[in-house]
């Protein structure tokens, strides 16, 4: 029976590698992370051989590689497009013809020369791979799906319908009508990187007032069926250069060059957009609980992880329970596309339940090599102790980088790979910002709390696992948690169950045993413009090059001397 | 004086190709930190193995020879190629005559487990040579010379049979980035064989008079360019490509192949012939390191080995009883406990 597939997604932004087996998942793992290169784009060959190990088999072992879309469709889009702007697009269209022709449209042939797999291949389109990643691990038995992102193929939004094991996409929104792309195009207007400063701008909104909102929706007005049209005197999605236009600089202003000073401007405009995704996503999942009359969502593309939107929808869509999943960008795709062949095609029962943590380990004696090559003294610690001795620290006002078991799938660190604070301490922001992480001032950093207490402290009905809702924290609770409060009383929470992370738990716990308060500052384990770390040479790297007081990774404990 | 070693790995001081910087550390080690950003994306992946591999799968009676010494890395070799790749194999042990029972069972137990078909050579035509080089007290190195005989052989093994693949159980420590041996093996321009290089090519230069070894090669090159000639085989280690260390292939081997550590063996863990005791020996007093100090100093680059484990196997104290039982076939004694 065939059962062993590959998902793979490359060749746009944020290129993984999924392997499922009979149903299940058994790794997953972002290309950047080994390549230590944000966004790595490209053949996911280092994350594909981490998937086949884990399983402990090789590409002769699979019976199918599945792709996150189908490349002659996406194709037909860039040529349109192209076409639609020439001659102004020649030389976006010169480069971008010369990718498609290395590899993007032989994908079976690129397999056999890179892999030697010489087996059956599957193209799922990618909106449909997006609504797998997301129904199939939601462990709902029904579900309306909810696919939003910049555009895959020609779709940009799909609403749809899962059950059991069947999934049907039933309407969809297309290219250049793309919430993706507005996103995108509005944070390279205020001067971030697209793919990589959408979190920053949505962080940015809390402190600007949505001033933009009625001019930005008459640039995308809204249409009878509940969906968006972008009207495209404004926009530029033809090729690699300004996704606005200059019509959109004369009304909205000059555009900020990227690192210049923030203004009240950038922060209005900021907020306008966030309130204008929040109002179609709520639109769209309004008239989806409508047409479905399900009471469950599954969420999933790139605007998936707008975790203020989410809340919003949570809170008003009319959707008892929300799922999004962790890798709800185009990294999840190689999810998706493993699911729909490993659930729609060869009907392998789903999983009950979705664990992040997919991706690589580190062995006991591979630590203890690393410290000691590195020179660092540390101490082997039982689980009880390590928790304890870690929460000590926090409870201190120490930093403390915390790398244990197998690392995150999507972009938030859950535990395993995660830079960890006092959320009690109203400079904590601070002290990380100028010891690691080195991120803007504006930008909050999540708590994540125990589950069983996470209604003591946030205004959250169920769980937050994967740190994709915002919701408020309590009033009596805002002044006890000074360190992730945002301006809008909102924080990014991440519940932990104990069935979930056994350790993290324990950890919390102990915090919360010190100092009354379950709840740590959860940040990913990282530098200013680098991946999460993945090994723990990585994470060693990273502790030694920076001002962090102590590094918990394993069973290992390191302190920095005078701590 | 005491020579001083490298404070990260554990290469001494060896003028004019190894030298300690003023916090003590090696120029091997400065030029591996200068790569180590690049490292993740140049390093060697599985589905390059693969990839290979299923170029000849099938084409040939036999898909890879694979070397056998019965030894932990080359055992994981052969089980790797049988199980994991499922490849058709030719097993293939020589002898020398200073190879261990032990040795040979751990070759026996794997094929008749894996059902591999199994060739085995032994020979004393190198006897002579070394019996030489130790009378002579030339500094070239003994596994020097075997490791070009025995490659030579096992190039002429995968002629005869027509084998496109010869695999090898070599570790990352044992790789270079030069492909000497079409993708694999060591490479002795770089700075930690360049004396031990030279020193094995003018003494094979001077057994060129001896009509017994008169077509013998001169380097692991000239070995190389040779069966280029004749019959292209690849070889690989199946090690480089693949993320685990000794740490967790050993209980693989130890649980499936019933494979056994020897009780005596240098350095520590390892399964080598008995004659690389006397070579290691001869290494240390004329270079003050081994082939072994330069492995596990690239083990130690690559976060594989710490500094202390790599000390603690390569603790050579042996008793001069052990070193004269082994050397008394070849006619040599060495004079007393300290000195060769």
């Amino acid at each position: 029976m065939t059962s062993r597939v590959l998902g793979l997604s490359c060749h746009y932004h944020d290129s993984a590698a999924c392997l499922m087996e009979a149903g299940g998942i058994v790794a997953a793992a972002q290309e950047e992370r080994f390549l230590r290169r944000k966004n790595a784009s490209g053949f996911p060959l280092h994350a594909l051989n981490y998937c086949l190990q884990a399983g402990a088999i090789t590409v002769l072992d699979l019976d199918a590689v599945a792709f996150y879309e189908k490349p002659f469709l996406k194709l037909a889009r860039v040529l349109e497009s192209h076409l639609d702007s020439w001659p102004r697009s020649f030389g976006s269209f010169r480069r971008t013809m010369a990718h498609w022709l290395d590899d993007r449209l032989t994908l079976p042939l690129s397999l056999k020369s890179r892999l030697g797999f010489s087996g059956r291949t599957f193209f799922v389109k990618h909106h449909l791979a997006h609504a797998a990643s997301a129904f199939y691990p939601s462990g709902f038995e029904e579900a309306a799906v909810l696919t939003v992102d910049g555009v895959g193929e020609w779709a940009t939004v799909t609403r749809g319908h899962g059950a059991g094991n069947r999934l049907r996409i039933d309407s969809e929104m297309r290219f250049p009508s793309s919430l993706g792309l507005l996103y995108s195009a509005v944070t390279s207007y205020l001067g971030f990187e697209v793919h990589e400063g959408e979190g920053t701008v949505m962080g940015l909104a809390a402190y600007g007032s949505p001033v933009f909102l009625d001019r930005l929706r008459g640039i995308v007005p809204s249409t009878p069926d509940g969906g968006f049209m972008l009207d495209r005197g404004w926009f530029d999605f033809s090729g690699d250069g300004k996704m606005y236009t200059p019509r959109f600089v004369e009304a909205f202003g000059p555009e900020r060059v990227p690192g210049g000073p923030l203004g009240e401007r950038h922060c209005d405009m900021a907020a306008s957009l966030q309130s204008l995704t929040e109002e179609i996503l709520l639109r769209l999942t309004q008239g989806l609980r409508a047409q479905t009359k399900c009471e469950s969502l599954c969420l999933a593309g790139g605007v998936a992880l707008n975790c203020v939107a989410n809340q919003k929808i949570l809170d008003s869509s009319g959707f008892k329970k929300v799922f999004v999943q962790p890798a709800a960008g185009d990294a999840g795709g190689s999810l998706g596309a493993a699911a729909f062949v490993s659930h729609a095609l060869w009907g392998h029962p789903r999983p009950a339940r979705m664990s992040p943590y997919l991706g690589p380990d580190c062995s006991a004696s591979r630590i203890r090599r690393v410290l000691t090559n590195a020179g660092l003294d540390f101490r082997e610690l039982s689980e009880k102790e390590l928790c304890r001795e870690t929460a000590a620290r926090l409870a201190r006002g120490k930093v403390v980088g915390w790398m244990q078991g197998r690392m995150e799938f999507g972009p938030r660190a859950l535990g395993n790979r995660s830079i960890l604070g006092d959320p009690r301490h109203p400079r904590m922001k601070e002290i990380i910002n100028e010891r690691v992480k080195r991120r803007e001032e504006f930008r909050p950093y999540a708590p994540a709390v125990l589950a069983e207490a996470a209604r003591d402290f946030f205004e959250l009905e169920g769980d937050s696992p994967f740190m994709l809702f915002a919701p408020r924290i309590r009033e009596e609770k805002k002044s006890v948690l000074p360190a992730v409060a945002h301006p809008d009383g909102s924080a990014r929470v991440q519940t932990v169950r104990e069935a979930d992370n056994p350790r993290f738990h324990r950890l919390i716990a102990s915090f919360g045993e010190l100092t009354g308060v379950p709840v740590v500052v959860n940040t990913s384990f990282n530098r200013r413009g680098e991946p999460m770390v993945c090994a723990a040479e990585e994470a060693v790297a990273v502790f030694k090059e920076s001002r962090m007081d102590c590094l918990a990774v394993g069973d290992f404990f390191v302190e920095r001397d005078g701590n | 004086m005491e020579t001083r070693l490298c404070g990260r790995c554990v290469l001494p001081e060896s003028a004019p190709d190894i030298h300690l910087d003023s916090q003590g550390v090696c120029n091997l080690c400065r030029d591996h930190e200068k790569r180590r950003p690049e490292a993740g994306a140049s390093r060697l992946l599985e589905s390059d193995f693969t990839k290979i591999i299923e170029k000849h799968r099938g084409r040939h009676e036999f898909d890879c020879l694979v070397m056998c010494s019965g030894g932990k890395d080359s055992t994981a070799a052969l089980y790797y190629a049988k199980r994991r790749y499922k490849l058709n194999v030719l097993a293939f042990t020589f002898d020398h005559g200073f190879e261990t029972e032990e040795a040979l069972d751990n070759v026996r137990r794997a094929v008749e487990t894996l059902d591999a078909t199994f060739l085995t050579y032994r020979s004393t035509f190198m006897r002579d040579m070394f019996a030489r080089l130790l009378k002579s007290g030339s500094p070239a190195v003994i596994c020097h010379v075997c490791a070009i005989w025995y490659m030579g052989l096992t190039y002429r093994m995968a002629e005869r049979f027509d084998v496109p693949l010869i695999i090898a159980g070599w570790t990352k420590g044992q790789m270079t980035s030069q492909p000497v041996l079409t993708k694999c093996a060591c490479n002795l321009a770089a700075p930690e064989y360049a004396r031990m290089g030279r020193a094995t090519k003018d003494f094979l230069a001077g057994l060129k008079d001896d009509p017994k070894y008169k077509d013998f090669p001169g380097s692991i090159e000239e070995v190389v360019a040779r069966a280029q000639k004749r019959h292209k085989s690849l070889v690989l280690s199946p090690h480089w490509f693949l993320p685990y260390s000794a740490d967790e292939y050993v209980p693989v081997i130890e649980k499936e192949l019933g494979w056994r550590q020897p009780r005596l063996s240098y350095p520590a863990k390892t399964t080598n012939c008995a004659l690389n005791f006397i070579s290691v020996q001869w290494a240390l007093k004329h270079y003050g390191y081994t082939h072994y100090h330069v492995e596990m100093s690239k083990l130690i680059r690559e976060g594989l080995l710490t500094r202390e484990e790599a000390l603690e196997q390569l603790r050579a104290d042996f008793d001069p009883e052990l070193l004269n039982r082994i050397a008394g076939p070849l006619g040599f004694r060495f004079p007393d406990r300290t000195g060769a």
